[in-house]
């Protein structure tokens, strides 16, 4: 029983002392995946911002982006995810260091981090 | 899932420069601003990811679902953010209830316990810490020691030593009794130092 006593008040240092792991940053592909899983979730109760807004806030749009917003016809096609159907996503999903590189995109910054 | 379409939400701006940021970037998220939900993962992943890792080391198969858990469950309750503390706090607090969830979870099913009944022996004694030469010796054969040991007994001792639990806490939350925590954990400790004395 007193060693039982001791050995609880030497975990107890030992958590005091110690830090599980070094500090990993997260895998990319992991960062893409819950961004990607995000919008998604997002989208399920209602259309995303619209992408003149999101630039209206300072954001830069990526080259796909731009695209859509300029030849949209309607807010609503604005303001789909279009990242859904984007090769980019494909990419930064399954690699983690994925060759993509435009700027304005989602994915890019992702894997920058 | 409340977050109504691209509505302001109310969020409060008590806190400090750095809490109002994150309350800005948080009301963005709300708004399904989608370069400023890349912006809150690009921030926090790398955090959150950093602390499932550690309470779940070495089950690194189980860290990225967690991990993405753990930001859909921060989108579902972002309206509760109130933007007087940091986000990443905030965010961490899911984290920790999520791993609190997985431990709840395993230690919960049948056995988990009692099978792991083993007699340790007659066992040295842990070396006194004013013999260990650095700090960093400590850090890597405790977590030599922890990686090794069966998972029941590592998520027992991460609970209680490193999260804080109370033999009690756990008790309730697992459905077990206190004093079967409390065996738990002294099979652990031994196990614990056994292996680090023989490792």
């Amino acid at each position: 029983m007193a060693r039982d006593f001791r050995d609880d008040e030497l975990m107890e240092r030992i958590a005091e002392t110690t830090e599980p792991e070094e500090r990993r940053t997260a895998p990319s592909c992991l960062k893409a995946k819950i961004y990607s899983a995000l919008t998604l979730r997002q989208a399920e109760t209602g259309p995303l911002m619209g992408l003149t807004e999101v630039k209206a806030a300072g954001s830069r749009l990526c080259v796909f982006e731009e695209l859509v917003r300029i030849g949209s016809v309607s807010e609503r096609i604005e303001s789909l995810n279009i990242c859904r159907v984007c090769h980019a996503r494909v990419l930064a999903e399954h690699l983690e260091h994925p060759p993509i590189y435009w700027k304005g995109c989602a994915y890019v910054q992702l894997k920058k981090t | 899932m409340s977050a109504a379409g691209n509505q302001q939400p109310d969020i409060q701006l008590e806190g400090s420069p750095a809490d109002e940021k994150d309350a800005k970037l948080a009301a963005a998220v709300l708004r399904k601003d989608r370069k400023a939900t890349a912006e809150f993962v690009t921030r926090f992943a790398n955090g959150i990811y950093a602390y499932v890792l550690s309470r779940l080391l070495p089950r690194n198969d189980l860290v990225d679902d967690l991990v993405q858990e753990v930001f859909l469950a921060a989108w579902e309750n972002l309206e509760q953010y109130r933007g007087t503390s940091p986000l990443q706090a905030w965010l961490m607090g899911i984290a920790r209830h999520k791993v609190e969830d997985h431990y709840r979870a395993r230690l919960r099913s049948p056995g988990a316990i009692d099978d792991l009944d083993g007699d340790s022996g007659a066992l040295a004694s842990f070396p006194e810490f004013e013999e260990m030469l650095e700090q960093e010796q400590i850090r890597k054969n405790t977590w030599r020691v922890m990686s090794s040991l069966p998972e029941q007994y590592r998520m027992a001792l991460i609970w209680r030593y490193w999260e804080k639990a109370s033999a009690r806490d756990m008790a309730a939350k697992t459905g077990k009794t206190e004093k079967a925590i409390e065996r738990l954990l002294a099979r652990a400790r031994a196990e614990f130092r056994q292996r680090w004395n023989h490792g």
